[in-house]
């Protein structure tokens, strides 16, 4: 195997949710040794609260994954300063506790840089760091609500605000932008010898591919509204129902050439062409009746007949997969080893999502499973605390290796 | 602010841009980092100057939000890549580049004479990436995706929308964005093995993975129990109180899993004697009645305006949010506070605001340091002073459609 890019960089992490941790975790794809800091005082959101669980959490597992588990009490201040000790000998520092917590535990900034001036703190929050709202407390999924996600997620005319976002993209992208924040604190550090901190608000992360909606509003003076399903530069365009229950494809017409591709497709199975419909600007006005003769086709197809046909005629078309698909269906994640198998120790076999940017020379990979609470304890006091057996006992009975 | 000196963590590299919508997140993140990014457009334009929304709704090459949000910090030249003299001035350019990035599809920037081997042959360090819909390799790789195909292959698209409903896709470019980021991650972390090395690397990502990526937990937990959820609100499944709850002044969310932020949020209702017995603290209690639940909440928000409830849910440590406008986030007093617009000045489009760079470095911050490029707009800045063309050049390649 070849040496990975961030080999030899150590990561502290102190979190809870996802966005936090997966910032951590993206990092040790590729290299890096990541001390996940946890108590069993309680289990984290992920780990959950009954300890006959902690270790068997499929949601942990996507999270936590290759990292090492140390227990340490911060409520005392000798668990802080072993961790202050680790600090020492880190290169970065990963925290999403609600502010304060940290500055609580003398780590902010100020204090961390006193330690270790070659560290690099991120401080992920929903709301950033500053303002009259960076304490509040905020998961993922409603991170949506403030910046306009949740609203303009909805059907045209919607007078309910009922549509709901399930993804969590300001946690898993505010994730991985996390991380690409702090390797350009590395590369920076190379330079300087320096480090620095970096304030990384998932609002903003997850806002920032919505700048188009936004500029609706400060160059056109007006509010962008729901759209649907709805787009004006291709025709047929949206999810079609098929056969069976709830089967949908989604197809997307774009060029002249691409829509005579997919009239004869149509037409060549008896479903003739409405003269209505021969240029993109009468197909985007008449597209309820477009919609309408296209399902008429697709109702009679299986989704994955559907878009095999359209993509074999070189037109987008791809299936509304459910997670069932994405294991059974789903041939190109078969192909390429996205779902990953992996035999968690007390869990059992679990399956988790590959690292989806491959890179030639030093590729990334799952590096194990996710660990055992307190797994890496001992291991951690031992070899880089450099405490003996005696003091690690004495520690854990104490509650501070706990 | 516009036309501001370049800086940030990237400002030493440059980059080669042929990114589609697929990557222009990408490259966008690198350039407010302070990247050196040359967008190349074909003679005709970017394919992203034609996407709504318009300024004024007048479709128009310099008038479409869309290109301008995504291309800041940018300059812009023109080239055809399929013609032999564009070819050999990309090959030029890329000998001077740090970064290529294309969204073409697999193995036509082989055909052009312009793929990876003959770049990296010429110069070594070269780091390259293709972010394409579903990567390099497996049986799809060469069928065709736009953002709403890999949100659908994704499992975005089938949980989102109501019951009934046909499934409904979202706003902004979710596996587009998660696409451009994994494909920005991974060029940084190739700098920074390059710093060590001298070597550059290809990188391949694929958006149908990165999709993968953004549906929460469903992978792992279906690997794990096989349970396969279906498109519905969100009602009872993992938190009570997920569902909008209308107020005065539109919606609020209120967000509630530790016990804790339950007992608070009963607090602040002054004890509803509905809602207040201690078997109530239990979510799989308050799941099985919603109508009780939901019914006591609604009444409590529908006496509040949405900010009400957010500034004083949120000081009482419930996480309370509204469900803003786009017009409301720009105007709420955490993004004024944070400077999250920037001014900015653009030749067709005139003074406005723009959304700022993220993520937010303190020692070395990026910004956004100029709009979007006119079409062509740097073309002499780049091929006299930086090639070296003189102006018969430049007049010859004009006329034989290259630039």
């Amino acid at each position: 195997m070849s040496i990975l890019p961030l080999e030899g960089i150590r990561v502290l992490e102190l979190t809870t949710g996802a966005a936090g941790p997966t910032v951590a975790r993206v990092l040790c794809e590729f290299g890096a040794e990541v001390i996940r800091c946890e108590t069993r005082l309680r289990g984290d959101g992920h780990r959950g609260e009954d300890p006959k669980l902690w270790n068997k959490k499929p949601d942990f597992m996507k999270l936590q994954r290759g990292k090492k588990s140390f227990t340490v009490n911060m409520q005392t201040e000798k668990g802080r300063k072993l961790v202050y000790k680790l600090a020492e000998i880190s290169d970065v520092l990963v925290e999403n506790f609600g502010l304060g917590i940290l500055e609580k535990w003398g780590l902010n900034w100020p204090d961390l840089k006193e330690i270790n001036p070659r560290i690099i703190l991120i401080r992920v929050k929903g709301m950033g760091c500053t303002g009259p709202h960076a304490a509040d407390l905020t998961y993922g999924p409603n991170v949506g609500n403030t910046m306009a996600t949740t609203y303009l997620w909805n059907y045209p005319g919607a007078t309910t605000a009922t549509a709901e976002p399930r993804t969590q993209h300001p946690d898993f992208m505010g994730g991985v932008t996390g991380a690409f924040g702090v390797v350009l604190a590395l590369i920076q550090r190379k330079k300087t010898g320096r480090g620095q901190w970096i304030d990384s608000a998932q609002q903003e992360i997850g806002a920032s591919i919505l700048g188009p909606k936004y500029l609706e509003y400060t160059v056109n003076k007006r509010e962008p509204q729901p759209e649907g399903n709805r787009s004006l530069i291709a025709a047929p365009y949206g999810p079609y129902q098929c056969k069976g229950n709830d089967r949908w494809c989604v197809i997307a017409v774009y060029t002249e050439d691409e829509w005579e591709r997919f009239a004869a497709l149509l037409e060549k199975r008896g479903l003739k062409s409405d003269p209505k419909f021969a240029t993109h600007l009468q197909r985007v006005r008449h597209k309820d009746d477009l919609d309408k003769w296209v399902t008429s086709w697709t109702i009679q197809h299986d989704p994955y007949e559907v878009m095999e046909m359209v993509q074999g005629i070189d037109v987008c078309a791809a299936v509304v997969q459910d997670v069932e698909d994405q294991f059974k269906n789903d041939k190109q994640y078969a192909a390429t080893g996205f779902l990953v198998n992996m035999t968690e120790p007390e869990a059992g076999d679990m399956v988790t999502e590959n690292v989806p940017v491959r890179l030639s020379e030093t590729p990334g990979y799952v590096r194990g499973v996710a660990p055992l609470m307190g797994e890496h304890t001992y291991e951690i006091a031992k070899n880089l605390l450099g405490l003996s057996d005696e003091e690690i006992k004495q520690l854990d009975e104490e509650k501070v290796l706990y | 602010m516009a036309n501001a000196q370049r800086t940030g963590p990237l400002s030493d590299y440059r980059v080669l841009d042929l990114a589609g919508p697929l990557g222009l997140h990408c490259t966008k993140l690198l350039a407010d980092m302070g990247a050196n990014v040359i967008k190349i457009e074909p003679p005709a334009g970017d394919q992203s100057r034609r996407i709504p929304p318009f300024k004024d709704d007048t479709p128009h090459a310099e008038k479409s939000l869309y290109f301008l949000h995504f291309n800041t910090n940018k300059r812009g030249i023109t080239l055809d890549i399929e013609k032999p003299d564009g070819r050999a001035m990309f090959l030029e350019l890329a000998r001077k580049a740090d970064v290529v990035i294309e969204t073409a599809r697999p193995g036509k920037m082989d055909k052009l004479g312009i793929g990876y081997e003959t770049l990296r042959a010429q110069h070594p360090g070269l780091i390259y990436a293709a972010v394409t819909p579903f990567g390099q390799t497996g049986p799809w790789r060469d069928y065709k995706a736009n953002d709403m195909a890999g949100i659908a292959l994704g499992n975005l698209l089938y949980l989102a929308g109501e019951p009934g409903e046909p499934p409904l896709q979202p706003p902004g470019e979710i596996a587009y964005g998660m696409a451009s980021t994994y494909g920005a991650f991974g060029i940084a972390v190739s700098l920074y093995h390059r710093l060590e090395s001298g070597r550059g690397q290809y990188i391949d990502v694929s958006m149908h993975e990165c999709a993968g990526h953004i549906a929460g937990y469903f992978i792992p937990n279906y690997g794990y129990t096989g349970a396969k959820p279906a498109r519905a609100s969100r009602k009872g499944e993992e938190t009570d109180l997920y569902d909008p709850y209308a107020t005065k002044n539109g919606y609020a969310r209120i967000f509630i899993i530790p016990v804790e932020q339950w007992r608070r949020l009963v607090d602040w209702m002054e004890r509803p004697p509905s809602i207040s017995g201690p078997e109530f603290e239990k979510m799989s209690y308050r799941r099985q009645h919603p109508e009780i639940v939901t019914k006591a909440i609604a009444e409590f928000c529908a006496r509040r305006t949405k900010e009400e409830l957010y500034d004083e849910g949120q000081k009482r440590r419930i996480a309370v949010t509204p469900i803003n406008t786009a017009g409301e986030f720009i105007e709420m007093e955490q993004t004024k506070a944070r400077e999250l617009f920037v001014d900015m000045e653009h030749p067709v489009i005139g003074k406005y605001k723009q959304f700022g760079a993220v993520p937010r470095l303190m020692d070395t911050p990026g910004g956004i340091f100029r709009p979007a490029p006119l079409l062509g707009e740097h073309n002499d800045e780049i091929y006299r002073g930086e090639l070296g063309m003189n102006t018969d050049d430049l007049v010859a390649l004009r006329a034989d459609g290259v630039i």
